[in-house]
């Protein structure tokens, strides 16, 4: 039975790629019309990356890197040593803005120099930024983004972050208006930024009992949640004028009451280090299912404690169309560490990139040409 | 009666000689792989004679520059000390046994998981056989949170150091999440695996086992600095030099042998002699991974031989979803428990249960038996 519907899954894939030039340019249309950036005031730039990327959506997947932890193009570079070509998207994090050298003497980098960022958009690459946003730990040294009562645990409430004259709003907005401070030099730079804030929320809250968000801004469950979301990006999209952020929400699945808001996400996005083939087929058909006006990614991705990530072929032959996969960097590996990339090695970027379907920096800047 | 005397000296004195020496408690090897799956429990009756001071000795081989030890309570599975959770392995690794831990492995043994090593054996030295030198005494120096204390060292300090050593720092004032750095004269890391190392009230012990350390510690500046300490959330006190001048011992006789590790041939899942024993603690998880290209009418084929039969236990095997919630796998709302009487199990995959051994994998679990072998068979 299983088998049959194998075949029965190519007889419709070949249906559906396998028919005239017309039809498919008619269906990529008609899918470029049906995705539309919730931003009516988004930067042309902007516009051009999320039609792209609705155009390629269901034909191809756009290869993609998390940053070396934070500010710098290494994971990038890593692919282009095993394979001889840059993976299309670099997603870098606001992680460490605490250390940026414009606001700390004592930091060690430095986001306000985007030289990196600059060099990769012009090379042709996607710019993405995610943050693992920091806040004072409960012992009021550390910095961390684990929320709970231990002293390196942080009890910092996300209902509060946009509440004038709270502890939590005071901390929050410097950091909010650092961070916005440099995406708006990508916005006059003309570099869209694909944004994917406050990612797994609901944390492992419907994995067994007892599960819980794994980090502050989902400490306090989804209305707060989602309110969060909302003020965020109205803090970010009216108020501070950033129009070249293309916003993706991450799902944990069975978890579609966290969602924010059809009016406020472009993208879902799923993160998955057990990623094989079978399970991200199952829930890339029910994150569609869920969200049908949105085109769905696989935000994070690589292998995890216990499985090894499938090939890229096999999760491709299993009917998964994510628009974007993006493997995790490997902190050992890119220190020295570590002689084997511990979520996605040589062979499996090499399997990668083998497939016909597999878009390339160098084939993403003649589509944003 | 001088016999008699005779007699009981010898035993008297072949008894120390015997607790003096270095005591394999536990034979390999073990496999710890990836992922922090693996593990061997020590079990209680091995440290009964172990006291407060002595050190347990983990040999290792096969050791992938990333890996680490972790010492664990069977209660919990929480590590017995905060500095012992995830331990950098870059040759034998040292635990010594305080008062606390003492308590817990007399009681309910101890787990040794993590990730990325092979355990050779497993030995226990007595606090008698360990020599601690103090061979610097200060000035102390406490390391702020912000990680920017250090105190530079003199290459004289480490001069009589030798292999198999351990250079103990000794600290006081230890907060939660205190942690150790070395560093060398150019303030690079002296050793990866002690860049931020969690630390305890025992302080830290950075084990000597390489001639490469040797020679890093008499690689100095001008100055004659070699190491410098930094860390966070402790004071630096002093150093010591900590030798053990145990000799192997040769009985092995009471020592715990770990089980044999075998090498699956295509199709096994699993072969080994895994013990589910009649207090129902015993599972075996297995992944979604070996089962994604399964088809229906495929069977999984669970072999065993049943444990020595207890009055009123009913040697039983169930087969579950490897989720949180441990459904049972043929989707039943409560669990389907099979009886054993020794013969093969076959369970054979409908749609129902491919789906859930793609998506979760599967946890056998249950009662009165050892499992040997699981086989996927192919309906082809």
């Amino acid at each position: 039975m299983y088998k049959m519907n194998g075949l029965l899954l190519f007889i419709s894939l070949f249906s559906m790629f396998g028919c005239s030039n017309n039809e498919t340019v008619a269906e990529q249309s008609e899918m470029a019309q049906t995705y539309q950036l919730v931003n009516p005031n988004a930067t042309a730039e902007t516009k051009k990356v999320f039609n792209v990327l609705a155009e390629l959506y269901g034909n191809k997947i756009i290869s993609g890197v998390t940053a070396h932890i934070d500010w710098n193009n290494k994971e990038t570079e890593n692919v282009y040593k095993w394979t001889g070509r840059y993976p299309a998207f670099n997603q870098y994090d606001f992680m460490n803005i605490h250390a940026s050298k414009d606001v700390n003497p004592k930091g060690w980098l430095d986001y306000s120099d985007d030289t990196c960022v600059r060099e990769w958009w012009n090379a042709g690459g996607l710019v993405g930024a995610m943050w693992h946003w920091q806040v004072p730990a409960n012992n009021g040294t550390d910095k961390t983004s684990s929320p709970g009562t231990k002293p390196t645990e942080t009890s910092f409430d996300p209902s509060k972050v946009f509440q004038s004259g709270t502890e939590e709003n005071k901390i929050a907005m410097p950091q909010l208006e650092q961070v916005c401070g440099y995406l708006k030099k990508l916005q006059k730079a003309g570099i869209p930024v694909i944004w994917r804030p406050f990612h797994e929320a609901a944390g492992n809250t419907y994995e067994f009992e007892g599960g819980k968000a794994w980090f502050w801004w989902g400490a306090k469950g989804p209305e707060v949640y989602k309110q969060l979301w909302r003020d965020f990006y109205d803090y970010m999209v009216n108020q501070q004028g950033l129009n070249n952020l293309i916003w993706v929400w991450t799902a944990q699945t069975k978890d579609n009451v966290w969602y924010p808001g059809d009016d406020v996400v472009d993208i879902v996005g799923r993160d998955s280090y057990t990623a094989l083939q079978y399970p991200l087929s199952k829930e890339f058909k029910q994150l569609s299912a869920d969200y049908p006006t949105k085109m769905i990614t696989l935000s994070e991705c690589g292998n995890g404690d216990e499985v090894k990530m499938s090939q890229l072929s096999r999760i491709w032959e299993q009917g998964s169309r994510w628009s974007w996969f993006m493997t995790w960097y490997d902190y050992d590996y890119n220190e020295g560490n570590s002689d084997e990339h511990k979520f996605a090695d040589e062979q499996w970027w090499k399997n990668a990139f083998a497939q016909p379907y597999v878009v390339t920096r160098e084939q993403m800047k003649e589509l944003l040409k | 009666m001088n016999r008699f005397l005779l007699g009981i000296m010898l035993i008297v004195l072949s008894w120390d000689t015997l607790s003096a020496s270095e005591r394999t408690i536990l034979i390999g090897p073990k496999t710890i792989g990836p992922g922090w799956k693996d593990n061997i429990l020590i079990q209680p009756e091995q440290f009964k004679n172990t006291g407060v001071g002595d050190m347990l000795t983990v040999y290792t081989i096969e050791v992938k520059r990333t890996a680490q030890m972790a010492f664990q309570d069977p209660k919990d599975w929480q590590a017995v000390s905060p500095e012992y959770g995830a331990v950098s392995v870059q040759g034998p690794v040292k635990m010594k046994i305080t008062e606390d831990i003492l308590s817990r492995i007399k009681e309910r043994g101890l787990i040794l998981g993590g990730h990325d090593y092979k355990i050779t054996n497993v030995t226990l030295i007595p606090a008698a056989e360990i020599v601690e030198t103090i061979v610097y005494k200060g000035p102390s120096l406490q390391m702020k949170d912000d990680w920017s204390a250090s105190q530079p060292i003199n290459k004289k300090v480490f001069k009589d150091v030798q292999l198999g050593d351990g250079i103990k720092f000794i600290v006081s004032k230890v907060q939660p999440g205190a942690a150790i750095k070395l560093m060398d004269m150019t303030w690079n890391l002296l050793d990866p695996a002690v860049n931020g190392a969690a630390l305890g009230e025992d302080g830290f012990t950075w084990t000597i086992s390489e001639q490469s350390q040797l020679i890093k510690l008499q690689l100095a500046a001008s100055d004659g600095i070699c190491m410098r300490v930094s860390g966070k959330g402790y004071k630096f006190e002093k150093i010591a030099i900590v030798r053990c001048t145990a000799e192997p011992d040769e009985d092995l006789s009471t020592a715990q042998r770990a089980p044999k590790e075998y090498k699956l041939q295509p199709g096994e899942l699993f072969r080994g002699e895994k013990v589910f024993p009649n207090d129902w603690s015993g599972n075996l998880r297995l992944t979604a991974e070996p089962f994604q290209d399964c088809t229906p009418n495929d069977v999984l084929v669970v072999s065993y031989k049943l444990l020595p039969k207890q009055e009123g236990v009913w040697p039983k095997i169930s087969f579950r979803e490897n989720t949180g919630k441990w459904q049972d796998i043929s989707g039943a709302e409560e669990p389907v428990w099979m009886d054993l009487n020794g013969t093969d199990i076959v369970l054979p995959f409908d749609e129902t249960i491919l789906d859930k051994l793609m998506t979760y994998g599967l946890v056998i679990t249950g009662l009165g038996f050892e499992l040997t072998r699981i086989e996927l068979i192919s309906a082809q």
